[in-house]
């Protein structure tokens, strides 16, 4: 397989989780948009383009999975915070299980590749 | 608030403007909410960092956020969206080539109502296109049929009026003068025709003569301007058009005096 075969395949693979990463970051509570990007770029090679997180939470708030207020901050101007409605937890949960899903599925081909 | 040196300043503002420039079209996205979550990450990113903050310091955040038309897939916007964006953001060479072609396809459908005026814009968009890719010491290649078309027309319709439109007013001319004024006479149709078109083959032939001079003393600045259809250009072709003159000067002369 050629690298750029590789490449390819990993950003696409990239952008197609960012989603799913974004609400499971969101999960575990209200965010502001820089804090969620420093998460996920602590995950290793999920995110490349830092901004491409911004377009994904206008859409998902778009599409009410996820919710918007300001708050004030201590160390600067007031910020965006974004936390899941329920409508978002119930569209994670499915997704989480069509990810577990998956990556079973993926192991199970690859368990009998190997027999 | 941060803030930014003069050149950090407006390296920021034209991020946000490319970056509103391709949110468009995409209903899903709510581009001042993208800005809005850019400059507070920006802000974070650089809290701290000594004010005014440097187009060095905010080039590296903007790095990491990468370029704003790479964060949402293609295929989101319309195909016409897509199409525009491409050519509004492609390289500045191909997107000259294309308005070369834009305008001379304009220029023939509006051919009946004045759309030759498109003709000069269209040339001077070509022209300016093949400048650019001799400094840049790129080859045309299969660009030139998108940018050829203007150089070409516009060369060819000077050319073919500067070598025919006189032989049009010399025979108008000679017309209105009448060839019997000028001391010549004839006895049937046939020998007026002989008499009219020697003097004119005459007059045309001199006027080519004069022409090839001309060009040929004008030969660099008329091949400059129709470059590259002009790069074989030679003086060689100025002399070849004072021998056609010639000719035609001296057939004008063997159908006067000899028949």
């Amino acid at each position: 397989m050629s690298d750029t075969f590789y490449d390819n395949w990993t950003t696409q693979l990239r952008k197609g989780l960012l989603e799913l990463a974004i609400l499971n970051t969101l999960g575990a509570g209200p965010l502001y948009g820089y804090d969620i990007v420093r998460r996920l770029g602590d995950v290793d090679s999920l995110v490349i383009n830092e901004g491409t997180v911004y377009p994904i939470l206008s859409r998902l708030r778009n599409e009410q999975y996820v919710e918007s207020y300001i708050e004030e901050s201590s160390s600067g101007p007031p910020r965006k915070y974004y936390r899941l409605t329920q409508r978002g937890r119930d569209e994670l949960r499915r997704m989480n299980t069509h990810w577990t899903s998956l990556h079973e599925a993926i192991g199970q081909l690859r368990k009998e590749r190997g027999r | 608030m941060i803030d930014f040196t003069p050149e950090a300043k407006r390296k920021f503002d034209e991020y946000l403007l490319r970056m509103r420039f391709s949110m468009q079209g995409r209903r899903s996205v709510e581009t001042d909410e993208v800005e809005q979550n850019v400059v507070e990450h920006v802000q974070a990113a650089l809290a701290g960092v000594p004010s005014p903050v440097g187009q060095e310091r905010l080039s590296e955040v903007l790095t990491q956020l990468g370029p704003p038309e790479r964060w949402l897939p293609e295929d989101e916007r319309p195909a016409w969206r897509r199409w525009a964006h491409r050519f509004m953001t492609g390289p500045e060479d191909w997107r000259l080539a294309y308005i070369s072609l834009a305008v001379t396809i304009l220029m023939i459908v509006f051919l009946p109502v004045g759309g030759i005026l498109l003709l000069l814009p269209g040339y001077l968009v070509s022209r300016a296109y093949v400048e650019l890719l001799g400094d840049r010491g790129e080859p045309l290649g299969a660009r030139k049929w998108l940018v050829l078309p203007p150089i070409v027309l516009l060369m060819v319709g000077l050319a073919g009026a500067a070598l025919f439109a006189p032989a049009g007013a010399i025979g108008a001319i000679l017309s209105e003068i009448g060839l019997r004024e000028l001391g010549w006479d004839w006895d049937s149709r046939a020998e007026r025709m002989r008499i009219f078109t020697g003097i004119l083959s005459i007059a045309v032939g001199a006027y080519w003569v004069a022409l090839s001079a001309v060009f040929a003393l004008l030969l660099r600045p008329f091949r400059a301007l129709f470059l590259p259809v002009t790069t074989n250009l030679r003086r060689g072709h100025a002399w070849a058009l004072t021998v056609a003159g010639a000719i035609v000067s001296g057939l004008g002369a063997v159908l006067l005096y000899v028949f």
